[in-house]
């Protein structure tokens, strides 16, 4: 029983067991059918999406889609193209080259400028997905790889370094048969920037980057596209670093320079338009200060008025006062006519010198060279004239001192006789104190050539200081043949340094007088010897008239007289003597106007005479204003000189000379 | 005496002046040759007309680029604004009877004569058609101004670059690249495609498509023929 009883109870406890066991398994399927049908369902895959077909080289393409769901089941995906008008469907020959999700198609498959119709399938247990259908030709969806073998280098062989960049078509791409045409593009960024620089480089292969910023790493990137289809990937970037270079500097230095340069320019220019031209000349060649000597005028020996000219030389009131010194200069010839005159005349004839030269020992300084060397020029051109010129220059610089230095004595013996034979052995000089003149080169005298045509003779200054006449004045005889007239020619002849007589000082007068001016004579001792003793009391002298034949005459002029007529007592006389005529006639020095006479005030005392045959013409011109004269040197370049007091470059070349 | 040398003299003239007048018509006319003999370069002279072919060569080369550019826009903007929707399938170009390569090696692997034929070809073919679209397109007022003028210039260009084509093959010809056999041939076949009816068929939008995809074509075709023909210049 006991069995019995156990064995049905293991038999009720196996069925409840078994219940049991079932009541699990049925709770667990339940639960697992109840846990699927909650959480995944399984479905038709979805369809693929995106079909996007690229090709690298227009020879093959491949496509890649984006799976949709798949619905919980394995799906399988297949691609189906179909070639343009044609029904043929073929299936993705390589689902594997290209990756997953990926068809690749080969050379042997693809075909250009053909039509395919790609339509990708979704499979799975439930069912299948058709996407939709792509068309697309090959030849529009060229994608090239990137450009290769990218290189950039630094040109550094100006000063401005620049970047080549070099690259080579992707390696697929059959450009050399022109298979496939490509265009490159390039861009370029510094190393610490965000934004890139584009370049489009065409088709060329190399391009050049310039403005580079020294010393700094630069970033290059190049990528191509055919001329219909989608650009490459960028390349992989390149890098190159600047090396440090200096060229701005240089720039810019080059820059200050120029406009440096500009202002001063400009600045120049104003400066140029505000100083004169006038001003300019002189401030660039600064005329030469000539002979302040006046002379004769030049326009009033013209006119031939010789009572204007011989007036210009005599001082009204003569002997002057020690108060009237200052008032005018006088020039006065000495005359001396003893008896022996003739004789002298015709041996001064034979005596060198002519006129009386100044020493030249020192230039007067305030004249300036030129009236040193218009004596030069004077005794170059004409011997005998050139003396009396100088002499005359002499005066005339003479009577420019004059007023400058009123203690200077106001006559001054400037003229001597001009001796216009050569005798090589007398040389006389003419010294005047530097003040008043500027002294001649020694020289002249001996080269001057005197035509002994002219006939001149010699001034009997030399020989006349008479120690004992006060005013020596050169006087005629009666007996000279000329006529006198009533114009008293005075001419002072300040004689100094004669050898055989002291009279230097032995002339209170003329010391007084010739404070500053010496006329210094050397001549033979036999000359002198012979004139010596032949000085007499000199008297006046009128001049009558030039003659034709370079001759003054002369006329005694009782001391003291004055013509009060003719003569200005206000203006300053000058003249000079050429010569002295056997006839112990004054020819008064003279020159040839060149009409050049600047300067020249002519008052109604001028007097030209008009040109002798000779062609000389002496011209006084009583200037009270000026201390210049103009008198007419024989130099030319005298009268612009005492025109204007200087020597102007400009117009020394046109004044005529003889 | 007088009368007989007076006879001699002029006799001589009369040998002499033509003699003369002949020496000056050689002098002219060795001018002449010469001129016509620069005009013409054998093959031997290699540096002398190589140059040309190629100026010739990127001048059409360039042409073709433009129209098909023009091609493709026109294109563009038909499918932007009158969306062909079902049409599309059944596209069948009046060309297609015309055997292209269709794909690189077999248009490297063609002859060069055969490639300028088909490009001559393809030119011809699409010459009425052009201007029978841009009369419609003009009439119909289906496209604005800038596209009519598109139409027109396009019509143009294909006439202009069959010519430009011609001399191509022509100069090709002289010297002696290409062998003589091409122009018979070409009219040929180019004047059946042209007759055939098909393209009147065409709608306006598949003539577009036909049509940049054949100028597509054209200028592959003249690209590679430049780069087998003169490679040494962009090539």
């Amino acid at each position: 029983m006991r069995l019995e009883m156990s064995s049905n109870r293991q038999q009720r406890l196996c069925v409840a067991m078994m219940r049991n066991v079932g009541g699990v398994i049925v709770l667990s399927l339940l639960l697992v059918f109840v846990q699927l049908a909650a959480g995944e369902s399984f479905s038709p895959p979805g369809t693929p999406k995106n079909i996007i077909c690229r090709s690298p080289e227009k020879e093959t393409f491949t496509c890649w889609w984006e799976p949709g769901s798949d619905g919980g089941l394995p799906t399988t995906y297949a691609l189906y193209y179909r070639k343009e008008n044609s029904d043929t469907v073929y299936e993705c020959p390589d689902y594997k080259t290209a990756g997953k999700n990926s068809c690749f198609f080969n050379k042997n498959d693809t075909s250009i400028w053909v039509t395919y119709n790609i339509t990708v399938v979704a499979t799975n247990a439930l069912g299948r997905a058709f996407s939709d259908p792509v068309e697309i030709d090959v030849v529009y969806i060229v994608m090239p790889n990137p450009p290769e073998e990218v290189t950039v280098t630094v040109i550094e062989d100006t000063n401005w370094p620049f970047l080549r960049v070099s690259w080579e078509p992707p390696e697929k791409a059959d450009t050399r048969s022109g298979w496939i045409t490509l265009i490159y593009e390039l861009r370029i960024k510094l190393e610490n920037e965000d934004e890139w620089e584009v370049h489009p480089a065409g088709q060329q292969k190399v391009f050049n980057i310039f403005s580079l910023r020294p010393d700094s790493t630069y970033h290059v990137q190049v990528r191509c596209k055919p001329d219909h289809g989608f650009w490459s990937e960028w390349s992989g970037t390149t890098f190159v670093k600047v090396p440090d270079y200096f060229p701005r500097e240089r720039s810019m230095w080059i820059l200050i320079a120029v406009f440096a340069a500009f202002i001063i320019l400009t600045f120049t220019f104003i400066w140029l338009s505000y100083m004169k031209i006038h001003n300019l000349k002189h401030y660039v060649l600064p005329p030469v200060p000539g002979p302040k000597i006046k002379g004769f005028d030049k326009k009033a020996l013209k006119n031939g008025k010789f009572e204007d000219i011989f007036s210009s030389l005599v001082v009204s009131d003569f002997p002057p006062t020690t108060s009237n010194y200052e008032d005018f200069i006088v020039e006065n010839l000495e005359v001396f006519v003893p008896e022996e005159q003739e004789l002298i005349m015709e041996d001064s004839k034979d005596l060198q010198d002519d006129s009386i030269k100044s020493e030249n020992s020192t230039c007067d300084n305030d004249s300036g060279r030129g009236s040193c060397d218009s004596h030069t020029l004077l005794i170059d051109k004409g011997g005998g004239d050139k003396e009396e010129a100088l002499q005359s220059d002499q005066e005339g610089s003479q009577d420019e001192r004059v007023p400058t230095s009123p203690e200077e004595v106001m006559e001054e013996d400037l003229l001597a006789c001009c001796d216009e034979k050569n005798s090589p052995d007398i040389s006389e000089k003419v010294k005047f104190t530097p003040s008043l003149i500027s002294p001649l080169p020694r020289y002249n005298l001996m080269n001057q050539p005197n035509p002994p045509e002219i006939g001149k003779k010699h001034c009997l200054s030399d020989s006349l200081l008479n120690p004992d006449s006060l005013p020596s004045y050169f006087t005629q005889p009666p007996s000279t043949k000329n006529d006198f007239r009533s114009n008293p020619w005075e001419c002072n002849f300040n004689h100094k340094q004669h050898p055989l007589h002291p009279q230097t000082t032995g002339k209170e007068h003329l010391q007084v007088q010739n404070e500053i001016s010496w006329v210094h004579v050397d001549r033979t001792e036999a000359s002198l010897g012979v004139q010596a003793p032949s000085v007499r009391s000199t008297e006046y002298v009128e001049v009558q008239r030039v003659s034709g034949g370079n001759m003054v005459l002369l006329h005694p002029v009782s001391a003291g007289q004055e013509n009060s007529g003719t003569m200005s007592h206000q203006t300053e006389h000058y003249s000079r003597v050429k010569t002295v005529n056997n006839d112990s006639g004054l020819l008064l020095l003279q020159k040839e106007s060149t009409g050049e006479e600047m300067g020249i005030c002519l008052s109604e005392e001028e007097v030209e005479s008009r040109a002798t045959s000779n062609g000389y013409t002496a011209s006084i011109t009583p200037t009270s204003e000026k201390p210049m004269v103009g008198i007419n040197s024989t130099l030319p370049i005298l009268d612009d000189r005492m025109a204007s007091g200087y020597v102007d470059t400009a117009t020394m070349f046109g004044l005529p000379t003889y | 005496m007088a009368p007989i040398y007076n006879t001699s003299r002029h006799l001589k003239a009369l040998y002499i002046s033509p003699l003369f007048v002949a020496l000056v018509c050689l002098a002219f006319c060795s001018r002449l040759s010469r001129m016509k003999a620069a005009s013409i370069c054998t093959n031997s002279q290699t540096g002398c007309h190589f140059l040309s072919l190629a100026n010739l060569f990127d001048r059409v080369i360039h042409h073709s680029a433009r129209m098909h550019g023009i091609s493709n826009d026109l294109h563009s903007e038909f499918e932007l604004y009158f969306l062909p929707s079902k049409n599309r399938v059944s596209r069948n170009c009046h060309t297609s009877t015309i055997l292209t390569p269709n794909g690189k090696e077999n248009a490297q692997r063609i002859a060069r004569e055969e490639l300028t034929e088909v490009i001559l070809k393809l030119l011809l073919a699409w010459r009425d058609p052009l201007w029978h679209f841009h009369q419609n397109m003009a009439r119909h007022h289906k496209f604005n101004n800038l596209s009519s003028n598109k139409s027109l210039e396009m019509s143009e260009m294909v006439h202009e670059l069959r010519k430009g084509v011609q001399k191509v093959a022509e100069k090709m010809q002289m010297l002696g690249i290409i062998s003589n056999s091409l122009g018979t041939l070409g009219s040929r076949e180019a004047l059946l495609a042209s007759d055939s009816p098909e393209w009147r068929l065409m709608n306006d939008y598949n003539l577009l498509y036909c049509f940049r995809r054949d100028s597509n074509k054209i200028q592959n075709y003249l690209k590679i023929l430049k780069c087998r023909i003169v490679p040494e210049h962009g090539c």
